[in-house]
């Protein structure tokens, strides 16, 4: 992310939750923090409970965002935002708390006739592989719950649509033939077929590390009978530290229903 | 092979649950930009370093960004960092920390820094690289609090150390961690007993005086790595095995060193200044020589020649530090003859008359020669010197703090504020010395001179470090005709350790095997009869570590 993306982002985020952004320049802004907002981001929850107590009139901070590092016009009171900043890695837990269910309907506007929406599932996540070591890989697949067909990159496909979370006149929703929860379930199982098919040498090298360093281990204490307890611990040690695993976490996903098929964008039905 | 698979299913669940009320769910805008985050944070390799792009503001210099790679990535996070002093030991280890934060391996962390530098510790890591150190107060929740910032002292009293062992810790960080040398000692026992994943021990002296030392460090990150200590002094006490375990120990072991970083570094200027006795104070130092025939009588002939070093250490420093001793030997040593206590007790009478020490009336020169505000840190090897420096600076005017490593944390933090803010001049001892950083003092005074040579390098290392822009001045004090004389001419002067040229200190200290510099030396000096003796010894010493680190090169200049 760069400087210019963390002032856009800091621009839709507080604009998103309500909270009036002014003095919005290249390189900064002011934002007046709504009490909800506030209350969390400013962990100050005695101050909220006093006025809440006392029926006090709240008045939630202002705050104001810098997002270059040129030592212009700084005010002693403006925070400088960056990709580190705890302030931001705040703004992003919050946002995805915030984003993790979806209910959506494709916005359309037609003059006439009944329209199908038909509802499709999502589901965006990454695969973890750790060791002693991480990396982590991004997904998001849907599936259709009337057809069963599935999509890679589903969320590219459809993130500039028009949604909206009621339906639109004169649509109607098919109802799904795949229940939400098995179409998640076709989608995990879709995955883990995909995590057989990789090739896990990582893992491997790992679990030779761990035989390795407790073949060293058992050397060392080669000669000590009975083990003392920090043989035991330095060898759970080990094999926490190399265990190889694979986690699958699902950042958001929701159910759309859509009139156009995602790979199809201007074909529409009548 | 398939590794274990785990799989979030609490998602799931919440979602089923909301969507009988789609209305709660978030907008499509909420929606898209969790997305997006999620995205954007993904790391989708196992190579390499993200915290960089987390730490904008921070500059890394080449070699910690690399050393800081190579400890992840090829040392698994199992590390030795052995920089020389001043080169950012404590910016490496936050780098490494920062990279398994980002990258979520890590949590739970506990450092364990001297008392000096806790507070900086937490300094550095929440201003510099934003993680959330806590230093530990009074009650500290070592459960509760993730990142730890405390000292072995502290951690290893036992109210606190049960606890500690209880904890399943990510990351143990260790500073200074050449104090971990000997196996036997409790901290030992107790860093050895803390559970731990990853493990970084950071020291610039990771050799003091023998190998074995830095087989009980590695032993802590990886036992039986060197294998079990019988079998590692057997097989590597033999020379030729030395290029082979230099090998094995470059692979847990980083050091960088100051010529190889290829940066401009400020000059150390070096200056021997010699003092001269005065009449009265020779005369003292005479005597205290000709004890040494008198005592052979009465004790064995090691302790009489160790108690004469002594003394003749002490009175190049002060004639307090003579006191001091001279009266712990009347009072606790059953001295058998009353010749020879009636003549110590001669000694510190005379002592009383002494004039002021030639070295004290050095530094006041040299002060005052400097404009007002220049600033200077003392060291001396004893305590009653430091009182005594304090209080002859002060009766010409010059205000000074003392700093000694038995002082509390707040103290210390006190005086470093003091030093930096009011006075002219900080007055160390040794255990002071360690880990103090004073990047804005450019002078160093060596009042006396430890036999240790990488206690002077860490003495230097205090104001010679990253941070620090202008020259740096440094003086030795010795007194004419006497051991210190010797020291000065004979190992210090040829081993050109002042300079820095040399550099590669730790391996002349490897070819003296099991037994220390110091030893050598104290032995020479406590076990010769003659000053010709002593000087055949001297050579010797000094040509065992001179030719070899040249290796052949001499033999083709002769």
């Amino acid at each position: 992310m760069q400087q210019t993306d963390i002032h856009q982002f800091l621009n839709e985020f507080f604009t998103e939750y309500q909270c009036p952004v002014t003095n919005i320049s290249a390189t900064s802004m002011v934002v007046q923090l709504t009490p909800e907002m506030d209350k969390a981001l400013m962990n100050r929850p005695f101050y909220w409970h006093y006025i809440e107590k006392m029926g006090g009139l709240p008045s939630p901070m202002q705050l104001t965002f810098e997002t270059s590092f040129e030592e212009t016009q700084k005010s002693k009171t403006s925070e400088m935002v960056h990709y580190g900043s705890p302030r931001l890695h705040q703004l992003f837990s919050f946002a995805l708390k915030q984003g993790k269910f979806g209910h959506y309907y494709e916005d359309i506007h037609l003059k006439t006739g009944a329209i199908p929406l038909k509802p499709w599932i999502c589901l965006n996540g990454k695969l973890t592989y750790q060791c002693h070591r991480k990396k982590e890989h991004f997904f998001s697949i849907a599936l259709s719950l009337i057809t069963g067909e599935m999509l890679n990159n589903f969320h590219s496909l459809v993130e500039h649509w028009p949604m909206k979370q009621t339906i639109s006149s004169l649509c109607f929703p098919l109802s799904p033939l795949i229940k939400p929860a098995s179409g998640i379930q076709r989608i995990k199982n879709h995955l883990l077929t995909t995590l057989h098919q990789e090739n896990h040498s990582w893992a491997e090298e790992a679990n030779l590390k761990i035989k390795e360093e407790i073949r060293l281990l058992e050397q060392f204490y080669i000669d000590v009978d009975p083990k003392p307890d920090s043989y035991e611990r330095e060898k759970e040690a080990i094999q926490t530290q190399y265990d190889p695993v694979i986690q699958l976490n699902i950042i958001n996903g929701g159910l759309f229903y859509l009139n156009s098929h995602p790979l199809n964008t201007n074909e529409k039905t009548p | 092979m398939l590794p274990k698979i785990q799989i979030d299913q609490q998602w799931e669940r919440d979602f089923l649950q909301t969507l009988e009320q789609p209305l709660s769910c978030s907008t499509w805008q909420q929606y898209c930009m969790a997305v997006r985050i999620g995205r954007e944070n993904i790391i989708s390799e196992f190579q390499g370093l993200e915290s960089p792009n987390h730490l904008p503001n921070l500059t890394f210099h080449s070699y910690q960004y690399e050393t800081a790679q190579k400890a992840i990535e090829e040392m698994n996070g199992k590390a030795i960092l052995a920089d020389e002093v001043g080169l950012g030991k404590t910016i490496e280890a936050g780098l490494i920390l920062k990279e398994y934060m980002i990258r979520g391996l890590v949590q739970k962390v506990l450092i364990l820094a001297p008392a000096s530098l806790v507070t900086q510790w937490c300094m550095e890591l929440n201003e510099k690289f934003y993680i959330p150190a806590i230093e530990q107060r009074k009650n500290p929740q070592w459960e509760a609090i993730d990142v730890m910032v405390t000292s072995i002292d502290t951690a290893k009293r036992e109210n606190h150390s049960e606890v500690i062992k209880q904890i399943n810790y990510d990351m143990v960080i260790i500073d200074e961690a050449h104090r971990l040398k000997n196996k036997k000692t409790k901290n030992y026992q107790f860093v050895r007993d803390i559970k731990r994943k990853f493990c970084l021990l950071l020291t610039a002296t990771p050799v003091q005086n023998k190998l074995s030392e830095l087989f009980h460090l590695i032993s802590l990150l990886k036992p039986g790595y060197l294998g079990d200590e019988e079998t590692f002094s057997r097989y590597y006490g033999e020379v030729e095995k030395h290029e082979e375990l230099k090998e094995l120990i470059q692979k847990v072991m980083i050091r960088n060193r100051r010529h190889e970083t290829k940066m401009k570094w400020p000059k150390r200027i070096v200056e021997t200044i010699p003092v001269r006795f005065k009449e009265d104070q020779k005369k003292v130092y005479e005597n205290i020589c000709l004890l040494k025939e008198q005592l052979k009588h009465d004790s064995s002939s090691m302790q009489a020649g160790f108690l004469v070093l002594t003394l003749q250490r002490e009175m190049c420093s002060s004639r307090e530090a003579v006191f001091v001793t001279l009266k712990n030997t009347l009072e606790k040593q059953s001295i058998a003859s009353t010749d020879l206590s009636q003549e110590i007790s001669q000694i510190v009478s005379s002592l009383n008359d002494l004039s002021s020490h030639p070295k004290a009336e050095k530094v006041l020169e040299l002060i005052q020669q400097w404009k007002e505000d220049e600033k200077v840190v003392i060291f001396t090897e004893y305590r009653a010197t430091q009182l005594y420096l304090q209080w002859f600076l002060a009766q010409n005017g010059i205000r000074s703090v003392p700093f000694r490593g038995g002082f509390k944390r707040s103290k210390k933090d006190w005086m470093k504020q003091l030093f930096k803010n009011q006075v002219q001049v900080l007055i160390a001892t040794e255990a002071g010395g360690e880990g103090i950083n004073l990047q804005f003092c450019h002078r160093i005074i060596n009042y006396d001179l430890p036999w240790n040579p990488m206690r002077i390098e860490q003495r230097i290392g205090r104001i010679h470090r990253l941070g620090q822009e202008s020259d740096v001045y440094i003086y030795h004090l010795a007194v004419e005709d006497t051991i210190e004389d010797h020291i000065i001419q004979l190992l210090y002067k040829k081993i050109g350790l002042f300079e820095g040229v040399v550099g590669e200190l730790d391996q002349i200290l490897e070819k003296f095997g099991d037994r220390s510099i110091q030893e050598h030396i104290s032995s020479i000096f406590s076990q010769s009869d003659s000053k010709g003796e002593m000087k055949v010894k001297m050579d010797h010493l000094t040509s065992i570590m001179f030719d070899q680190e040249k290796d052949g090169s001499s033999h083709a200049a002769n």
